[in-house]
C-alpha cells in the first residue's frame, strides 16, 4: 500500500478536475460528475473534498475573473499539480496490477 | 437575463456567510448562486429555494466552517497576554497610584454592591408563583387621596370573575382575622386573612400538609404556618385537629386588642411549608371565606358583600387569561370604577388600578400595604447616592490615568511604530482599567461584609427584614458591574492616550501630552463640591435629629411605662399592678399620645354652624397628673364609675378655636360633638404637642374624656432608679394574663424611637459624605504626588536661587487651593438652599445657621490640606542637591 492514500470520491474528483483541465470550478465539476457517473453530488461534499485535496497538495487553485452572473462572485479554478498527477498515476498502476492479478477463470464463466 | 431578479432566500445565505471560512466564502457563495439561478430556470422558484437551503445545510461541515478561535486573529491571544502582563506591571510599578485607584473604586463599588444586594433581595419576592406574569393586584385610588390603597372594595373580585371573560381567576383576601387559637391547653396568637377557593389557583404557596385545591372548600377551615402548627400541636399531625378561636381584633399594624370574641371552632386543613418562599403577603393563618356568613349571622363581623364604599378591608388579586394584556384589564377596571362610584359623593372619580405582581416589591408606597417595605423611590435615591460616589471614584481613575500619560508615552509610541492601531491601544488601556476594577472588586467584597453589618444594624431594618445573602447570580452581576466600571473609568484615558502621534509621543512627551490641567481641575472641584454638599447636609440632618431628641412635648414621659392591655380588663390590671411597691400611679388611655396615632372628632358650640376638628382621646382621671400636664382652669375629670358621663377636658387651642378669650370662660360651657352629643367642659389643660416632631402638622384642639372601656393601654409611673420593677411587673402580669407575655415599653424610649428613622438617614448621608470626601481626597493626593514629583527639578533650581521652603510649599499648593476654594464657593450656597428647601416642610426645625456651613467648609478645607500638605511640604524641603542630581 502506498503512503498516498486516496479515497474513492477523492479519486473521482481528482480525475474530473483533470478531465476539465482549465475549466474546473465547483459547479462545472459537479455537472461533469453528474453527467458521466449519473451520481448526485452536493456542493458541500465536493467543496470539502476539494479543500482537502488542496491541503494535501494534489490540487492548486486560483480565482478567475468576476462576471455578471453568480452575483458577481469570482470562480475558483482548480488545477491538478504534478504531485497530484503522480498520485493518480500511482493509483492507476495499483488498480491495473490488481486487475492483472485476477485469475482468468473468474471472468470466464 | 431575467427581467426580474429573484434573490436566493436571505436567511440561509446569511447563515452561510456567518459560518463559512472567510477564504472559501466568495467562490462557494458564487457556486451556490450559480446553482440557484440555474434551478430557478429549470424547476421554478420553490424548488430552487428548497435546494438552496439544502445545499447550505450540507455545506455546514468541519472542512468549511470557520475555525472557532478566529482565522486571521491567531496573534491576538499573545497580544492579549501582553496587555495583561503590561497592565499588571504598571499596577505594581506605580503602587501609590494603583492603591489610590483600587481603594477608591473598591469603596464606591461596595456601596453599589450593597444596593445591588438589596435590589436582588427585593426582586426575589413572589417569584415562586408559576403564573406570576399574569397575576395582578387591584389597587384603589380614592379621589381624595394622593396615593392609592393596596386594599379595594370587597365585591370587586366577585364582579371581575363573573362579568369579565379575560379574568381567569380572582380572589379576595379579607383582613380582620386576628386573635388567639386554643387547642387543649395551648395558645397561639395569629393574624391572617379570610381567603376563597381561588386563592390557591392563583398563588403557589407550598403546603407541607393538606391539599391546596380542597383545603378551603368548607366553612371553618384553617391553614396555619409551620411555626403556629408546631406551637399548638407540637409533633402531632395537625391536619383534622379542631381549634377554638377568639378574635381580638389584632392586625399586622397594631397590637391594640379589643376584648376577645368567640368566633367558633376551626378545623386545620393544611399547614404552610416552612421554606424560603418570599412573598409580599405575610400571614400566620388563612381561613376559608365560607366561614364568613356564620359570623355575619351572629353579628360578629360586618357583611361587606355589595358594599363598594368600604375599601379598606380586602385585597383583590386577579389572574388574567394567557394572552390578555394589562390594558384590557385597565379598561375593564375603569368601567367598573365609573359605574360603581358614580353615585357616591366621596368616591366619585376614584380609580381602580391594576398592579402587576412583579411590581409590588419593590414598588410604590401604598396605603394599607400588607407588609412594610421600602418604597421604590427610596431605591432610586440610594442608587443615585451610590452612583455619585461611584462616578467620583471613576473620575479619580480617569484623572490620574490622564495625568500619568507622560510616563506611558514612550510605550504608546513604540507600540504605534510597531503597528498597533488606535483600536488596539484602546483595548489595551481598557483591559488595564478592567484589571484595576476587578482587583477593586475583590477588595470591595471584603468591605461589603462590614458595610452589610452596619446596614443591617440600622434601626429601620427591624421592620424591613432584608435578606442580603449573596447568591451566585449576584456575584455574576458584580463581575459584570466591575467590568462596566472598568469601562466607564477607562474609556476617557484610553481614547486620549491612543490618539498621540508616535513622533511627538516619543520625542517630546511633555508637549501636548500632559493633558490640559483644566478638565482635571474641573473634575476635582466637582468632586469636592459634591462632598461638601453631603457633609453639610448630614450635619444639618444631625442637628435636626439632636433638636428632635431634645424636643419638648410639653409633658413628662420620664419613668413612665406603657403597657399594652392585650384585651385584659383595665380595672383588673390597675388593681393588680398598683399593689407592686415602686408603682406610683397608673392611668389608662385608648392610645398613647405622640406615637403617630390620632383619632379625631368635631366639636362645635350649640347654635353655631362652624365646627372645629379636635383630637379625641379617652383617658383615666389621673392621666394628666401622671404626665405632669398642668390644669390651668376648672377641675380634673371625675373617676368614671361604670357609666359614661359627658364631662370633658379641652386644651388651650380649643378655647381659642371655639372663640373664647381665656380658659376660665369655657369651663362649664356645653359643646356639641358631631352635632348630636352634648359635652360639658369641666377643665382646661395646657397645650402639649400631640404629633410626631417631624410631622408637618401643628397640634390643634384636643378633647379628653374618661371612658375605661375604650382603654387599650395602661401608663404606669414607676419609682426612678428601681431596676427590679420591670421584673415585678412581668411577674404580676403572669397572674393577670397567663397566655400573653407582658408587652411594655418605656415612654421616653418610645419618644426617642420616633426619631430613630431620622438617625438612619443621618447615618446613610453621613456615610455617603464620608466616602465622597475620602475619594475626593484620595484623588487630590494622587494629583499632588504626581505634580510635585514632576516639578522636583524646578523646585531644586528655585531653592538654589534662594526661594524659602514656605514660599515653595505655597507655590506647590496654590493650584489645589484654588480647586478647594472654587468648590467651597459653589457648594456652600448650594447646600444652604437645598437643605432649606426640605426644612421648609417641617413645623419644628433647627436653623441651618452660618455655623454649620462654615464648619462643613472648614472640615473640607482641612481634609484637603491634609491630603496635599505632607506631599508639597516634603518636596519643598528636599535638599536641592538630591533633586537636581536626580535624573
Amino acid at each position: 500500500m502506498s503512503k498516498h492514500h486516496l479515497g474513492e470520491f477523492e479519486e473521482i474528483v481528482l480525475l474530473t478536475v483533470a478531465i476539465l483541465h482549465d475549466e474546473a470550478y465547483g459547479i462545472a465539476i459537479i455537472d461533469e460528475m453528474e453527467n458521466r457517473l449519473e451520481r448526485k453530488v452536493s456542493i458541500g461534499a465536493l467543496q470539502t473534498v476539494l479543500r482537502r485535496l488542496e491541503k494535501k497538495g494534489y490540487l492548486t487553485s486560483k480565482f478567475g475573473e468576476a462576471t455578471q452572473v453568480r452575483g458577481g462572485k469570482r470562480k475558483r479554478y482548480f488545477f491538478i499539480t504534478a504531485f497530484g498527477k503522480k498520485v493518480l498515476a500511482e493509483v492507476k498502476e495499483q488498480r491495473l496490477a490488481l486487475w492483472n492479478a485476477i485469475p482468468r477463470i473468474v471472468f470466464n464463466n | 437575463m431575467n427581467p426580474v431578479k429573484i434573490d436566493p432566500p436571505k436567511l440561509p445565505l446569511r447563515f452561510f456567510r456567518w459560518y463559512c471560512h472567510p477564504e472559501y466564502l466568495e467562490d462557494i457563495e458564487g457556486d451556490l448562486l450559480e446553482r440557484f439561478e440555474r434551478r430557478l430556470e429549470e424547476r421554478g422558484i420553490r424548488a430552487a429555494r428548497w435546494r438552496f437551503l439544502k445545499d447550505v445545510l450540507l455545506l455546514f461541515r468541519p472542512g468549511i466552517i470557520r475555525p472557532a478561535e478566529g482565522y486571521h486573529n491567531l496573534n491576538n491571544f499573545g497580544m492579549f497576554k501582553n496587555y495583561l502582563k503590561v497592565g499588571f506591571r504598571n499596577i505594581l510599578k506605580y503602587k501609590t497610584f494603583s492603591s489610590i485607584n483600587i481603594f477608591g473604586l473598591a469603596v464606591a463599588m461596595s456601596v453599589c454592591m450593597l444596593i445591588i444586594l438589596m435590589l436582588a433581595d427585593q426582586k426575589s419576592y413572589d417569584r415562586f408563583h408559576k403564573k406570576e406574569d399574569r397575576i395582578y393586584r387591584i389597587l384603589m385610588k380614592p379621589v381624595n387621596n394622593n396615593r392609592p390603597y393596596a386594599t379595594g372594595p370587597f365585591p370587586l373580585s366577585a364582579t371581575l370573575k363573573s362579568d369579565y371573560q379575560m379574568v381567569e381567576e380572582a380572589t379576595c383576601l379579607l383582613r380582620g382575622f386576628g386573635g388567639d387559637a386554643l387547642y387543649g391547653q395551648k395558645f397561639a396568637e395569629m393574624r391572617g386573612y379570610f381567603i376563597d377557593t381561588s386563592f390557591f389557583k392563583i398563588f403557589d404557596f407550598e403546603l407541607e400538609k393538606g391539599d391546596p385545591t380542597s383545603a378551603m372548600d368548607h366553612p371553618n377551615s384553617m391553614i396555619v404556618t409551620h411555626n403556629i402548627a408546631k406551637q399548638l400541636f407540637g409533633n402531632e399531625d395537625p391536619t383534622g385537629k379542631v381549634v377554638s378561636f377568639a378574635d381580638r381584633g389584632i392586625d399586622f399594624w397594631t397590637d391594640e386588642a379589643r376584648s376577645p370574641v368567640d368566633w367558633g371552632n376551626y378545623t386545620i386543613t393544611g399547614v404552610l411549608a416552612d421554606n424560603d418562599q418570599k412573598s409580599h403577603l405575610e400571614f400566620d393563618v388563612l381561613v376559608s371565606s365560607s366561614s364568613l356568613p356564620l359570623l355575619y349571622n351572629e353579628k360578629k363581623l360586618e357583611d361587606l358583600s355589595g358594599n363598594w364604599t368600604n375599601h379598606w378591608r380586602s385585597y383583590t388579586y386577579v389572574l388574567l387569561r394567557a394572552g390578555t394584556n394589562e390594558a384590557t384589564l385597565t379598561s375593564a377596571l375603569n368601567l367598573i370604577a365609573a359605574d360603581k362610584f358614580a353615585d357616591h359623593e366621596n368616591l366619585k372619580g376614584s380609580n381602580i388600578i391594576a398592579q402587576p405582581l412583579r411590581k409590588i416589591t419593590p414598588g410604590p408606597a401604598l396605603g394599607n400595604a400588607p407588609t412594610i417595605r421600602l418604597p421604590g423611590f427610596v431605591y432610586y435615591i440610594l442608587s443615585v447616592l451610590a452612583l455619585v460616589i461611584m462616578l467620583s471614584a471613576c473620575l479619580n481613575y480617569t484623572n490620574l490615568s490622564i495625568a500619568r500619560a507622560v510616563t506611558r508615552s514612550k510605550e504608546i509610541g513604540i507600540r504605534k511604530v510597531n503597528g498597533a492601531k488606535k483600536k488596539n491601544l484602546i483595548f489595551q488601556f481598557l483591559s488595564e482599567s478592567a484589571i484595576t476594577a476587578l482587583l477593586a472588586l475583590i477588595l470591595a467584597n471584603v468591605l461589603l461584609i462590614f458595610l452589610k453589618m452596619a446596614f443591617l444594624d440600622l434601626w429601620i431594618n427591624k421592620y424591613l427584614k432584608f435578606d442580603l445573602h449573596t447568591q451566585l447570580y449576584v456575584y455574576l452581576i458584580f463581575v459584570v458591574f466591575a467590568l462596566l466600571i472598568g469601562f466607564v473609568a477607562g474609556i476617557l484615558p484610553a481614547l486620549r492616550l491612543s490618539e498621540y502621534t508616535p513622533v511627538i509621543a516619543m520625542k517630546s512627551p511633555e508637549k501636548g501630552l500632559a493633558g490640559r490641567l483644566g478638565i482635571r481641575k474641573v473634575m476635582s472641584a466637582a468632586q469636592f463640591a459634591i462632598s461638601l454638599v453631603f457633609i453639610i447636609t448630614s450635619i444639618v440632618i444631625f442637628n435636626q435629629f439632636r433638636y428632635f431628641m431634645q424636643f419638648e412635648y410639653g409633658f413628662n414621659a420620664q419613668h413612665v411605662v406603657n403597657i399594652n392591655l392585650q384585651s385584659n380588663d383595665y380595672e383588673l390590671v390597675k388593681n393588680e399592678l398598683s399593689s407592686i411597691p415602686g408603682v406610683h400611679e397608673i392611668s389608662g388611655c385608648a392610645y398613647v399620645p405622640a406615637t403617630g396615632r390620632n383619632d379625631n372628632t368635631r366639636l362645635g358650640k350649640p347654635g353655631m354652624e362652624t365646627t372645629v376638628e379636635a383630637i379625641d382621646l379617652r383617658i383615666g382621671e389621673n392621666f394628666i397628673d401622671l404626665l405632669d400636664i398642668n390644669l390651668i382652669a376648672g377641675r380634673n375629670l371625675p373617676s368614671a364609675a361604670g357609666d359614661t358621663n359627658s364631662f370633658v377636658l379641652v386644651n388651650e387651642h380649643t378655647v381659642r378655636a371655639l372663640g373664647y378669650d381665656y380658659p376660665g370662660e369655657i369651663v362649664g360651657e356645653l359643646l356639641t360633638e358631631r352635632g348630636d352629643r352634648t359635652l360639658e367642659v369641666i377643665g382646661v389643660f395646657e397645650n402639649f404637642n400631640f404629633f410626631l416632631p417631624f410631622s408637618s402638622r401643628r397640634t390643634g384642639p384636643m378633647v379628653f374624656r374618661n371612658e375605661p372601656v375604650k382603654f387599650k393601654f395602661a401608663l404606669v409611673k414607676i419609682e426612678p432608679g428601681n431596676a427590679e420593677i420591670i421584673a415585678d411587673l412581668k411577674e404580676k402580669w403572669k397572674s393577670i394574663d397567663p397566655v400573653h407575655p407582658l408587652d411594655y415599653e418605656f415612654y421616653s424610649d418610645r419618644l426617642a424611637n420616633n426619631n430613630q428613622g431620622i438617625f438612619d438617614v443621618v447615618s446613610i448621608i453621613g456615610l455617603v459624605a464620608f466616602l465622597a470626601i475620602t475619594i475626593a481626597c484620595l484623588g487630590l493626593l494622587g494629583m499632588a504626588i504626581y505634580t510635585t514629583e514632576r516639578r522636583t527639578k524646578e523646585i531644586g533650581i528655585r531653592k538654589v536661587l534662594g526661594a524659602s521652603d514656605l514660599r515653595l510649599t505655597i507655590l506647590l499648593s496654590k493650584e489645589f487651593l484654588i480647586v478647594l476654594a472654587v468648590s467651597v464657593s459653589i457648594a456652600a450656597p448650594l447646600s444652604y438652599f437645598l437643605n432649606n428647601f426640605w426644612l421648609e416642610f417641617l413645623v419644628f426645625r433647627a436653623d441651618i445657621g452660618l455655623g454649620t456651613i462654615i464648619a462643613g467648609s472648614m472640615l473640607l478645607l482641612i481634609l484637603g490640606l491634609l491630603s496635599i500638605g505632607p506631599q508639597t511640604f516634603r518636596v519643598s524641603n528636599r535638599n536641592p542637591v538630591d533633586s537636581l542630581r536626580m535624573e
